[in-house]
């Protein structure tokens, strides 16, 4: 098995990144993150594209970078596929010359960029420019450049940030397809939690240039670990808990109960979207501040008590307080978890039985 | 009227020096254009500024020193001695080395801006899809800097045939070995014959403009394209 295991200590004057992560050779890891903490960053230290001031990277038996062995292997030797955020194709080489790059010149070359062209349903464009592709197509031109040299390990920056909503659903698919079939793993860097949650074995969550969360999908969006991790991960109501009652949290917003009570005296309530109804006759009062039409839901900005924010998704079927109205809302008991403002960092490694 | 043998010698070794100091500039201002376009070193500052002297100084000035540092006291001319090869001064091979110098900016400055435009992105890519140093440098940054590598050419080679006061001061006036067309211009107006100093010197106009036209077009089109 080859697990890839990094442990990275990186600076730059403005900005340090300290990182401690380990994960199997298959399926897809999303790297979710608010911008600017550091998630391209690590995806170019472990391509080799940056060097990192101490710490060790490794695939397997292979040792990509070692300050202490003093190893630093140039990213043309790292058998890795890297999907640029805008592509990065070349300009001046056509569809198939730009798929064949990273292989051998030769007949197998030419076999090899057939087969890519076929499956990413390239055909007829094998000798156009760049420039001359759609969005859709430059993207699948980049999958295939990347994958074509057959790398153990796939890495993406933002692949789907240039794209339509309409294709990025068929291009999740198609990336999941493709990382299984090519026996590879991918580490997909994001801000779109969709990405994560559609095409994810797992999920590692990114602040301030630290791994805060990583694990198995279900598991990470279901416990995020924290506040500020929650926030991430779509949990936009998080409300300091100033007491406990049992399983009832209480603050200056409130109160609300939790399915059960939670082990420790947590600081924090995080609140999903979701499931919270208004129009009850008990729960959190709240004043409706805005609401927006957001296709098949309607999303309210509300104010508690105290002036603390909430947000809701209310489906289009429900009937939708006006704005301006005060209301209760009743919060169910399994839309809540206890979670501490901010845990200390672990070291986060992936294990396939938590 | 015509060009005179003493004319088409001074053609054909203007022609000669033009094309060898081009091949040797583009050799030479290639790896130097590369570290100024890449380097985050504190000397990309001085390196760029004295690559770029050749511009703003006299041409009598450059010519001075380089006779100075290639004359039998000079450290040029004793590393010349020592090797068996004679002085430079007055010698074709010594235009040579004084027209690369002179030269430098125009062959240095195109290969820099086009390979500062490429980015880092393009050969990043190129990196991470197996290709060595000198694989990305034939295959992505020739290809995508080939407008730049040919101004580059084009300009090193015709600022080296409009060179006067650098080949008076190193090469002097020596016939078949250092005089280049203006220098035959010169003696044309010195003897007062201008009729023969048209000829020349109107070619020499003619010439220029069809380089410079050579040039523009086909930068337009690679715009276009």
């Amino acid at each position: 098995m080859q697990t890839l295991s990094a442990r990275i200590d990186f600076t730059r004057p403005d900005f340090r990144l300290r990182a401690h992560l380990r994960l199997p050779d298959s399926g897809i890891t999303a790297v979710l993150g608010p911008s600017g903490s550091g998630k391209s960053t690590l995806l170019r230290l472990l391509a080799g594209l940056e060097r990192p001031r101490a710490g060790c990277i490794r695939l397997g038996e292979h040792i990509w970078f070692s300050r202490a062995q003093a190893i630093d292997r140039p990213p043309s030797a790292r058998a890795i596929g890297f999907m640029f955020q805008h592509y990065a194709l070349f300009p001046h080489l056509s569809v198939a010359e730009n798929i064949g790059y990273g292989l051998a010149r030769g007949r197998e070359r030419q076999r090899r960029v057939a087969e890519w062209i076929e499956r990413l349903e390239l055909a007829g464009l094998e000798r156009r420019r760049p420039d001359a592709l759609s969005g859709g197509q430059r993207q699948r031109v980049a999958l295939a450049r990347a994958l074509a040299p057959r790398p153990r390990l796939l890495l993406l920056d933002e692949p789907f940030s240039a794209v339509d909503a309409s294709l990025r659903q068929s291009l999740r698919l198609l990336l999941q397809e493709l990382v299984s079939e090519n026996d590879t793993s991918a580490i997909l860097v994001t801000h779109d939690l969709e990405d994560a949650r559609q095409c994810a074995d797992r999920i590692g969550v990114m602040i301030a240039g630290r791994v805060r969360r990583l694990g198995e999908s279900a598991e990470v969006l279901a416990d995020p670990g924290d506040a500020e991790v929650a926030r991430v991960l779509g949990w936009p109501n998080t409300l300091p808990v100033t007491q406990w009652a049992g399983d009832e949290a209480c603050g200056t917003w409130g109160r609300v109960r939790l399915s059960r009570a939670p082990a420790r005296a947590h600081e924090v309530v995080a609140l999903l979207p979701d499931g919270p109804r208004p129009g009850a006759r008990e729960g959190l009062e709240v004043e409706i501040a805005q609401v927006i039409e957001m296709g098949a839901y309607r999303a309210l900005s509300c104010r508690l008590p105290d002036r603390t924010p909430l947000r809701l998704h209310l489906p289009r079927a429900l009937p939708c307080p006006a704005r301006g109205a005060r209301t209760r809302i009743a919060v169910p008991p399994e839309c809540v978890i206890a979670l501490p403002a901010r845990a200390s960092v672990r070291f986060n490694h992936w294990s396939p039985h938590p | 009227m015509g060009f005179s043998d003493a004319d088409l010698q001074a053609i054909w070794l203007t022609l000669r020096l033009a094309s060898l100091v081009t091949v040797l500039l583009l050799l030479i201002g290639t790896p130097i254009a590369w570290w100024l376009a890449r380097t985050r070193s504190a000397w990309k500052g001085p390196v760029g500024a004295l690559v770029a002297l050749p511009l703003v100084l006299p041409p009598t000035v450059l010519g001075f020193y380089l006779l100075l540092a290639m004359g039998p006291n000079g450290p040029v001319g004793q590393l010349t001695e020592s090797l068996g090869l004679g002085l430079l001064p007055f010698t074709f091979w010594g235009l040579v080395v004084a027209s690369v110098f002179y030269s430098m900016p125009f062959v240095v400055q195109p290969i820099q801006n086009a390979i500062e435009a490429l980015g880092e992105r393009p050969l990043e890519a190129a990196a991470t899809l197996r290709a060595g140093p000198w694989d990305r440098f034939l295959t992505v940054v020739v290809p995508l800097a080939r407008p730049g590598f040919l101004t580059a050419a084009i300009l090193g080679f015709a600022h080296t045939v409009g060179e006067f006061g650098v080949v008076l001061m190193i090469g002097g006036n020596i016939p078949g070995e250092t005089r280049v067309v203006s220098v035959q211009i010169y003696d044309y107006v010195e003897a007062m014959d201008y009729g023969q100093a048209h000829w020349l010197a109107a070619s020499l106009v003619i010439f220029s403009f069809l380089v410079l036209l050579v040039l523009y077009s086909l930068n337009h089109r690679q715009a276009l394209r």
